[in-house]
């Protein structure tokens, strides 16, 4: 079968040496400085969370690079979804949504004295939206070049690309709190963390999906 | 470099897509030679008609060429060209479903009952929808049929008409302002 001559002049006049993309995994690193940036900014714009003498600088230090790394490999996740043909079955995306999901509910609790450090009920209000309000705008600068290098790809499911990088971008900014809070309660994790988190994945989802849009016409 | 090890067509197949991304034209016409078979019975599957997966064949490679940095070397080409031949059927569903709605949307617009009913008034209105469109300036009216008509997207109007993409929209919607001016 020979390619109708109006195509084939149409990919000659505009063919030319194209250098392809690296794999995701090798892309997604692309993220580490800034991830790294955000766990010591973090907590040297605010201040080390002042349990730090008892749970001890490697335990604190150690679960929020872990859930940096966590964050990354979800961003290289949604870097594969981006690539026609290498794109995740549904239980795949399903299973790491609800993995990035528990790792920020757990790591918290795991990186605190206990599972229950709470803030004085007269300031948890404050304390949560400061929490929400630091971690959701850490996850930006994560969010903007998780979209810029899936974008360079042709993601054919823009929403399930857009959720994965957004997870994981909120997990990298919520790993730069593990260094400052240091509260573990259910309540205070769910909305301040986990909550900025999920707005972080919600907005992954419009800005790929209007970006895909935008570039279909 | 992934994909475990293909058979001797895939792997014939990874050879003329590596010459393809080098930028050799024979290793598009080996690629062609090689996929578009299968592509087109997909897409007739995908479509149910031949005609019509004719036109998707040729717009899918034309995508696989505008995405070919997207190809991993190494990596087996077949499911990478038939994802992006899915995006292609689905991308014309979503074409063709919204010209039904701009017919729908003229058709309510000049009364589609009352035509039915009347094929002499159908005539007239039908005539009416004509003496509109050529009503709205040229450069709009091209861009209007273009999107609406058929099917095509705001970045390909602008890329044929060679205009900015914002320009090609804003030429597709006042002319339908303008269209609809007309009908009222």
């Amino acid at each position: 079968m020979r390619a109708p001559n109006e195509l084939r002049d149409l990919i000659a006049r505009d063919l030319a040496p194209a250098r392809p993309l690296a794999p995701p995994a090798l892309r997604a690193l692309a993220l580490v400085p800034v991830a790294a940036a955000i766990v010591v900014l973090i907590p040297a714009l605010n201040e080390l969370r002042p349990d730090l003498p008892s749970v001890g600088v490697v335990r604190a230090l150690g679960f929020a690079v872990l859930q940096a790394i966590a964050g990354v490999a979800i961003v290289a996740a949604a870097l594969r979804e981006s690539v026609p043909g290498r794109q995740w079955r549904v239980g795949h995306v399903v299973a790491l949504v609800a993995g990035g999901l528990l790792t920020a509910v757990l790591l918290p609790g795991l990186a605190a004295q206990a599972f229950d450090v709470a803030p004085r009920p007269a300031g948890a209000v404050a304390v949560g939206v400061a929490c929400f309000r630091t971690s959701a705008l850490a996850a930006l600068p994560a969010l903007a070049a998780s979209a810029m290098l899936s974008a360079r790809a042709f993601p054919l499911r823009p929403a399930v690309a857009g959720a994965l990088y957004g997870l994981g971008a909120g997990l990298i900014a919520d790993a730069g709190l593990r260094l400052w809070c240091e509260f573990s309660a259910p309540a205070h994790v769910l909305l301040a963390h986990v909550g900025a988190v999920v707005v972080s994945m919600l907005l992954g989802t419009i800005v790929s999906v209007v970006y895909a849009s935008f570039m279909k016409g | 470099m992934g994909g475990g090890n293909p058979d001797p067509a895939e792997r014939e197949l990874i050879a003329l897509m590596r010459d393809y991304l080098a930028g050799r034209i024979e290793a598009f016409d080996g690629l062609y030679a090689a996929l578009a078979a299968r592509l087109r019975a997909y897409l007739i599957s995908l479509c149910r008609d031949a005609s019509v997966a004719d036109d998707l064949l040729q717009e899918t490679f034309l995508q696989m060429h505008r995405s070919r940095r997207t190809y991993q070397p190494g990596r087996p080409v077949a499911p990478w060209v038939f994802a992006i031949a899915r995006h292609v059927f689905l991308m014309h569903r979503r074409g063709t479903a919204r010209r039904v709605r701009f017919l729908e949307r003229v058709a309510a617009a000049v009364g589609a009952d009352e035509v039915m009913r009347d094929d002499r008034r159908a005539l007239a209105d039908v005539d009416a929808v004509r003496r509109a469109l050529r009503a709205v300036p040229a450069d709009q009216r091209r861009a209007l049929v273009l999107h609406h008509v058929e099917g095509w997207s705001f970045a390909e109007i602008a890329g044929r008409l060679g205009i900015r993409l914002n320009a090609a929209k804003t030429r597709a919607f006042r002319g339908m302002r303008r269209m609809r001016e007309q009908l009222k």
